[in-house]
């Protein structure tokens, strides 16, 4: 206890990378700048890919060099994309798979707020058009505002003559943010004369509705639909 | 037939404000905790309350509670819901809350309850400290809190309206505060705060539907006969969520000066009034003490009614209640409930239950956070 105490008292010098190596010690604040990893975590990162696996070390290195020009954000749903080895195509930005799947709905689109909800969504299997990735919500509290919105592009995606689009499934989380998103979001299609749509919420399949917790359960019950 | 009774059977505090260690059995109806000011009898309550309801009645910041030179505190209760006296002993279940830094975890029986909602209501406990003496004449918020206690019960999913609420008005309030506000930004927050504030309205209006009904009959018997106590709900926004949106985008202009919105449940009150005036103007020191002691009856005995059970009632420092004219007021309350009672004063002495068997009652002194049972 008093050991830790006293380090914790002593002067810091600089930030907790001060004493590495330079070129480790800008792996680690690289490192840092990914969300979730904290300094100790990028600094227990960085030192297992120089003290114990170097392969490792070598091959991230190469797959990170090229990453960006290999894969980039879908230019029509903002999805993840290989770009086209076809330089033609390439100069004309990354398509994602599911936007090249002629099998899908061209007439349905899902807005969702980042792609982890888009890979979420592709899992249930139950969503056949196609998406919108918003890349935030709108949170006044957090500073981001309406303007940072792709919002433009949604709209144009949704008049795209060539493939015209009759409803719009808006999936953005229940959280306040992701329901004042959802309401700008119908408010703003409102107009094209498109159906907007919004994700139930309520209880987990599988769960018995004992166990479901209040609000998820009085929530499920605002939101019922008639039925038979 | 009478409701059964929540009881305190353990209680174990661990690291929690001056209490680093302390272990309390408690009796069934009385426990009278004595000792001289800054020993620890009200942070002794307020573990009591922790491991009922996760919160504390004396701060909003957990890590405030946890011992100075620890980092972690906790309160673990063993409760069971007593019926009348012959039937079977009840099953008693464990109530543990942990605070670590900001961070508070609760677990019945080891296990994660559903909801924090559900795990606050599972042992009810009413708590009447020295800062709600003016439940009666100060500030709205006390009363709407006491409202939201009571909606709680009732209707679990108030207080997550609650939290959509006031996320939804602030992130409006930014919004208007900037040079050239959005209008379609705006009026998404605004929707969602006109929902909840309608869903807010209604829970408080029911709970307050169920306090007046006790609080009047209580007030008939803890304060001079021959005064008329009125009491209702004075709602600040409405249970019609199209009226709301209307009313907050008209007053945009003025609320983008205020500290926040002139419309809503956030300006809800309680309204109080002694034979037709109101109470802030007219009465005395005598008759807000005997409301204020009514309002305290009144929850109890709607939490008793909401929860179908007794609630535990936690009093802190009554010592200042001990004049002749004001004892009286205070048995009065203390006969209206039938609850386990645990109540700290400096003069334990002073501390008569005429109506209550010796094995009933309990007395236990603390001194510099450790607690001696005394008789």
């Amino acid at each position: 206890m008093l050991a830790a105490g006293s380090y914790r008292g002593s002067p810091r010098v600089g930030s907790s990378t001060a004493g590495l190596p330079e070129g480790l010690a800008r792996v680690v604040q690289l490192l840092a700048r990914l969300p979730g990893v904290g300094e100790k975590t990028a600094q227990r990162f960085a030192l297992h890919l120089v003290t114990g696996d170097e392969e490792t070390a070598r091959e991230l290195g190469r797959e990170l060099a090229t990453l960006p020009d290999r894969v980039r954000p879908c230019v029509r749903c903002g999805n993840v994309a290989e770009t086209s080895r076809d330089e033609a195509e390439a100069a004309e930005g990354a398509v994602c798979a599911i936007c090249r799947d002629g099998r899908r709905d061209p007439a349905l689109i899902c807005v969702v707020a980042r792609v982890q909800d888009l890979i979420a969504i592709e899992r249930s299997g139950a969503m056949r058009g196609r998406y919108f990735v918003l890349g935030r919500l709108l949170s006044p509290l957090e500073g981001v505002g309406a303007d940072e919105l792709p919002i433009d592009r949604l709209r144009s995606r949704v008049r795209d003559a060539q493939a015209p689009v009759t409803e719009v499934l808006v999936a953005t989380p229940p959280s306040v943010d992701g329901e004042a998103t959802a309401l700008l979001v119908a408010r703003e299609l409102g107009t094209l004369g498109v159906k907007v749509t919004r994700i139930a919420s309520g209880v987990p399949h599988g769960g018995d509705l004992e166990f479901a917790d209040q609000v998820t359960l009085g929530r499920a019950i605002e939101g019922r639909k008639s039925f038979g | 037939m009478s409701l059964p009774r929540v009881l305190l059977e353990r209680l174990s505090v661990r690291h929690l404000r001056n209490l680093s260690h302390v272990d309390l059995e408690p009796a069934r109806r009385v426990n009278v905790i004595g000792g001289n000011n800054g020993q620890g009898k009200t942070s002794l309550l307020e573990a009591v309350y922790l491991a009922c309801t996760s919160k504390s009645f004396r701060t909003a910041r957990p890590a405030e509670l946890i011992q100075h030179g620890s980092d972690t505190g906790s309160a673990r209760a063993r409760l069971a819901d007593y019926g009348d006296d012959d039937g079977p002993a009840p099953i008693a279940r464990e109530q543990t809350v942990a605070v670590q830094g900001r961070r508070v975890q609760v677990r019945t029986d080891g296990n994660r309850p559903a909801s924090l909602a559900e795990f606050a209501t599972r042992s009810p406990v009413v708590a009447f400290h020295p800062d709600e003496l003016t439940l009666s004449t100060g500030p709205a918020q006390g009363r709407r809190t006491l409202l939201d206690r009571l909606a709680l019960f009732m209707q679990p999913t108030s207080g997550d309206h609650r939290a959509r609420y006031q996320r939804s008005l602030r992130s409006r309030h930014v919004l208007l505060r900037r040079p050239s506000p959005d209008e379609a930004e705006i009026l998404a927050f605004e929707r969602l705060a006109a929902h909840h504030g309608a869903a807010i309205t209604r829970a408080r209006a029911a709970a307050a539907t169920a306090l007046i009904a006790e609080l009047l009959p209580a007030f008939d018997r803890i304060a001079a006969p021959g005064l008329v106590l009125g009491a209702c709900y004075a709602p600040g926004g409405t249970a019609d969520p199209d009226e709301a949106i209307e009313q907050l985008a008209r007053h945009r202009a003025r609320d983008a000066h205020r500290p926040t919105a002139s419309f809503g449940p956030h300006r809800d009150d309680l309204a109080l009034t002694l034979d037709g005036h109101p109470v802030r103007a007219v009465a005395s020191q005598g008759q807000h003490r005997a409301l204020t002691l009514a309002l305290k009856a009144a929850e109890t005995a709607s939490v008793a009614s909401a929860r179908g059970v007794e609630p535990m009632l936690l009093l802190d420092d009554v010592s200042s209640e001990l004049d002749p004219d004001r004892t009286e007021a205070l048995f009065t309350f203390l006969g209206l409930t039938r609850g386990q009672l645990f109540l700290t004063t400096t003069r334990r002495d002073l501390i008569v239950t005429p109506g209550v068997d010796a094995a009933d009652r309990r007395d236990f002194e603390v001194q510099d956070g450790k607690l001696h049972a005394v008789r």
